[in-house]
């Protein structure tokens, strides 16, 4: 395929139109993207994929602009996929984490690109995992997925990637109950941002509750949770955070914990796809044939119990 | 004994009813403010007033009658006219001959680059350069900009904001180099900031920063330059993006209220700068709104002043400059814009301004001609010469509507002043983005009720002109202007003597540091000839660069339209490629260059999001290049550039240029929107651009054609 040629030569049109094929609702675009990744999956490069999520307003966009060009002034080649929501009601979105990271957008070692989540569950879209092994072929070191902090978004980006940040803000310590054992299990890093001017001792002071919080929660086998302190406005604690990351890579490598994870994932990600085939056939089936409002019906007129309609339904559907 | 209950109230009522056959409680219309509008007023309409006095008198507390006894009847308004040239020696010519003429004011409009701080040979600003006005690199520009006018004699207004710092050095260095002292300087600097923040974008700091640089110009001319403005505080911008009246007038005054503060946190007393604090509204189609607007801002601000504590009754007095509205000219029919701004222009006058600006009816499509700049000048002499509206002063006091509309709009901006009070006031209001935001909302709404025909405007939605007239247009050539620059800065840097500049910025980068009253240092800079980029640079270091946080409002717009068919079919259409082609039609909306006016650029973007459309946004003041990689990184069907400042002609070349650099298959189309001369129409097109959407396009009407255009492009492959 020409396609995997200029995407390993790093073409940015290539990588470009190889991720609006993995996006794609379209059967033939489909096809060809399965193809691709079957072929781009069997070399994989040395790509860290790292995810950032957060609620809304720490400045998710502002850190990883303070954090990418800290990055790529270190030689490092960046890739982004930032995922935003698409409106419920118009289907249609905007897409302005660009607006908000200005200075890494210009940088030719940067890739950069937004999603519109579709509706989909958690933030990610269909195709940011893909996306992501189309990166890992084009070259780049660090490949970042920023998600919609909502929800189960979290738990479905950590399956996308080796390391997951949390990023917070200052004062948010009070919302640790809330957030407590999920967050715990999911998210290597936990980074404060907003360390700078009046808000200093508040971030401080929100570092030392997730420290204490994390160690209260923390497992025996597992490794210390990582707590940091930046400020994306002035630039600081940017090299704690590299740092943290090569260490826990590092660790987790030696450990085996790193392909274990992947290994995971994989299997993950196969179980996904295999009930997605199988839930559009049944969808298929269960609109081709009817039966629902066809029992529906029934149980509406009292001819039939609603358990026993949808026993009906099933077995006649996996017929 | 009340109207309501006389006998002569019942009786009108049902004939009105009988007429209308409506009940008149349901007889009302809404207004942009959310001002229920009735069809008659009458003398109840005068009670319960809070803020307007009924029984007040010019001159007089709370000034809602104008600034003065006399007004107009000792003497008329001053006619300002602000007029933009490219370089310094064109300018010069012209203020020259106006001065011949006998005009004893003239105002300078800046070029981008100048107003965001980068000298002319910076590769960032490379389209922007001579653009929508002057472009000044060092004092010796500002030289040649007042070559032969006297400065001790004349008034000069700046438009200066971002790179106020090294403009006004550069203009106190020039007056000295002509022998005049700058206690002898008179005129006004704009030095309005916040506006800034919230619609224009010709920032350079952040919000804190900038403040304090506001802050220290009030300082610096309160103490050493007392004929001269330090301030004008703009509300003129706001209503161009889109703001209504009330929101016009609350931020404005919001808006002076922090520079107040700014000011006595220096230690000033208030009523050693208050009196120097001028204000610029804009004059649109709503025409007693507007009357009112001028009458409730001077009756709030005398309120807003007092409680300062000022003493001194020129604190309390709010003078202003008005201009006609640009954002309510077409592009369709222009000849229509001549009596639009003839009935602004009255509004203003009715309303008390004390000078005023009337646009060229041409101005939605290019720079005014002399011709279409006479006819402006004149709706101002025949309103002052023949129609003898300055004889009385203020005639609409005591109307029924008028007082209690002017009442009305006083109490709805005093709600939004008590809330951004509450928020901390206008610079962590405007950190938060809150007044953009709504600001931008209230764009959509207008733009919303053109488009859907709730609002006619005349030969653009109804009325249309079969047979468009043609319309000769200036043509300015920008090419040259430029080099010139590059040359006289290489000349400039060449002969100064370069240790001492470098150690006059390290200087300033220091003063930076803290509390210093940075004006001084600037002084010393711009006299050694370094260049208004370099002090800004050297600010810069400590300050950082400003880039705004992009929010956008999202659904406002498809409100408009629930059930509209128009609409419909559009959200129909995105349906219906997505089904083909697996995703929706994808779309980079950007401006390109240092032009900061992205309220046509937002309109769209959340217009053609609410058809279902995906929208890519960029970042304000991207170069071509930059608009290129985002646009292939994301692999978008189409490119809207909005264009406001003469940009278009070198940069959307460029566009092309960049793209087919990144990918020589690039398929993407490009469609322009904004202010653009007809003539460079087939410029553009031969540029391989797909269409062009002037001022007053609608917009369902662009996203279908945009959609066609992106299908008829993909069939192609």
């Amino acid at each position: 395929m020409e396609l995997i040629e200029n995407i390993q030569k790093g073409e940015r049109a290539a990588i470009a139109k190889a991720i609006t094929l993995v996006e794609s609702s379209k059967d033939s675009d489909q096809q060809i993207s399965r193809q691709l990744i079957s072929e781009l999956i069997k070399k994989p490069g040395k790509s860290i994929r790292i995810g950032f999520s957060g609620p809304p307003g720490v400045g998710k966009s502002t850190f990883i602009e303070s954090f990418g060009s800290y990055l790529v002034t270190q030689n490092y080649k960046l890739g982004i996929l930032a995922i935003d929501p698409s409106s419920q009601i118009t289907g249609g979105s905007i897409l302005g984490d660009k607006t908000r990271m200005v200075e890494i957008s210009k940088n030719p070692n940067t890739f950069i690109r937004s999603t519109p989540s579709k509706g989909a569950l958690g933030g990610i879209s269909m195709g940011t995992r893909e996306a992501s092994i189309i990166l890992d072929a084009a070259g780049y070191d660090f490949i970042f997925i920023e998600t919609v902090g909502v929800g189960q978004s979290e738990i479905v980006a950590s399956n996308l990637v080796d390391i997951f940040t949390l990023i917070v803000g200052p004062g948010s310590g009070d919302e640790l109950q809330g957030i407590k054992k999920g967050i715990t299990e999911y998210a290597d890093i936990f980074i404060v941002n907003k360390n700078d001017g009046e808000l200093k001792i508040e971030a401080s002071k929100t570092a030392a509750d997730y420290k204490s919080a994390l160690s209260y929660y923390k497992k025996l086998d597992e490794l210390e949770k990582q707590v940091l302190l930046v400020s994306a406005i002035e630039q600081t604690g940017m090299e704690d955070v590299i740092k943290t990351i090569n260490q826990i890579v590092d660790q987790n490598k030696q450990k085996g914990i790193f392909e274990e994870r992947r290994a995971d994932q994989l299997e993950f990600w196969i179980e996904e796809e295999v009930k997605n085939i199988i839930a559009s056939d049944i969808t298929k089936r269960l609109s081709s044939k009817g039966n629902i409002s066809k029992y529906s019906e029934k149980v509406m007129k009292n001819e039939m119990s609603m358990y026993e309609a949808v026993e009906t339904i099933t077995k006649d559907t996996l017929k | 004994m009340t109207n309501k209950s006389n006998n002569g109230f019942n009786n009108w009522q049902k004939s009105f009813e009988k007429e209308t056959k409506k009940n008149l409680s349901d007889a009302k219309s809404e207004t942009d403010e959310g001002i229920d509008i009735k069809p008659v007023y009458t003398k109840d309409d005068l009670e319960n007033f809070a803020f307007v006095e009924n029984n007040s008198l010019p001159g007089q507390w709370p000034y809602t009658r104008g600034p003065k006894a006399s007004m107009y009847t000792n003497r008329p308004w001053t006619i300002r006219q602000y007029a933009g040239f490219s370089t310094a020696e064109e300018s010069n010519e012209f203020y020259k001959k106006n001065l011949e003429s006998g005009q004893k004011g003239l105002s300078v409009a800046f070029d981008l680059p100048t107003h965001r701080g980068y000298d002319s040979d910076d590769d960032l600003v490379m389209g922007d350069v001579g653009k929508a006005g002057v472009a000044i690199d060092t004092v010796e520009d500002m030289k040649i900009l007042f070559n032969n006018i006297p400065l001790e004699q004349m008034s000069v207004s700046m438009t200066m904001n971002g790179a106020v710092l090294p403009v006004l050095a550069s203009f106190i260095v020039a007056g000295e180099e002509q022998g005049v002292d700058r206690s002898l300087l008179s005129g006004t600097i704009q030095n309005d900031i916040l506006k800034e923040f919230m619609v224009r974008n010709t920032y350079i700091y952040p919000p804190e920063p900038s403040m304090k640089i506001v802050a220290d110009i009030i300082e610096f001319t309160s103490k050493e330059m007392p004929k001269f403005n330090s301030i004008s505080i703009s509300g003129y911008h706001m209503q161009e993006a889109g703001a209504d009246n009330v929101l016009e007038l609350a931020y404005t005054l919001a808006d002076g209220m922090e520079y107040v503060r700014a000011a006595m946190s220096k230690g000033l007393d208030v009523d050693d700068f208050a009196p120097r604090l001028s204000f610029f509204f804009a004059i649109g189609t709503d025409f007693f709104m507007e009357i009112a607007k001028l009458r409730a801002a001077r009756t709030l601000w005398a309120k807003i002043m007092k409680d300062f504590g000022a003493k001194n009754e020129r604190s309390l007095i709010l003078r202003t400059h008005c201009q006609t509205s640009g954002v309510s000219l077409t592009e369709k029919d222009p000849y229509n814009n001549i009596i639009r701004t003839s009935y602004e222009a009255l509004s203003a006058i009715l309303g008390g301004t004390q000078s005023l600006h009337t646009n060229s009816f041409d101005e939605a499509i290019a720079l005014p001609t002399d011709e279409s700049a006479r006819i402006a000048r004149n709706t101002q002499l025949i309103l002052q010469n023949e129609t003898g509206v300055t004889k009385t002063v203020d005639p609409l006091a005591g109307s029924y509507f008028v007082e209690n509309l002017t009442e009305e709009l006083s109490k709805k901006a005093w709600d939004i002043i008590t809330e951004i009070e509450e928020l901390g006031g206008m610079t962590k209001a405007v950190k938060a983005g809150v007044p953009k935001l709504k600001i931008e909302e209230s764009a959509t709404k207008k733009q919303a009720k053109v488009d859907s025909g709730s609002r006619v405007v005349v030969g653009v939605n109804k009325y249309k002109n079969p047979k468009e007239p043609s319309v000769d247009v200036r043509v300015i050539d920008n090419n040259r202007v430029r080099d010139d620059q590059i040359k006289k800065i290489k000349a400039i840097k060449k002969s100064r003597d370069t240790t001492a500049v470098e150690k006059v910025l390290a200087n300033l980068t220091n003063a930076a540091k803290d509390e210093t009253n940075l004006l001084v240092p600037c002084i010393e800079a711009i006299r050694l000839r370094a260049t208004v980029g370099e002090v800004s640079k050297a600010l810069e270091q400590v300050y950082g660069r400003h880039f705004a946080k992009s929010l956008s409002v999202s659904g406002v717009y498809g409100k408009q339209f629930e059930g509209d068919k128009d609409f419909m079919k559009v959200e129909k259409k995105v349906i219906d490629f997505e089904n083909a082609n697996g995703r929706r039609p994808r779309v980079l909306v950007v401006k390109i260059g240092q032009d900061g006016h992205d309220r046509g650029a937002k309109i769209v973007a959340t217009s053609f999001a609410d058809m279902g459309f995906d929208v890519d946004m960029g970042p304000l003041f991207q170069t071509p290049k930059d608009v290129a990689k985002d646009a292939i990184e994301n692999d978008v069907h189409a490119i809207g550039v909005s264009t406001l400042a003469a940009g278009h002609k070198t940069l959307v070349p460029e566009l092309m240029k960049a793209l087919s650099n990144i990918d020589p298959k690039s398929k993407i189309i490009v469609f322009v929107g904004g202010i653009i001369p007809e003539q460079d129409y087939e410029f553009l097109y031969k540029n391989n651009v797909s269409a062009i959407f002037g001022p007053g396009s609608n917009i369902i009407e662009c996203a279908e054609k945009v959609i066609d255009l992106i299908s008829d492009n993909l069939s192609k492959e």
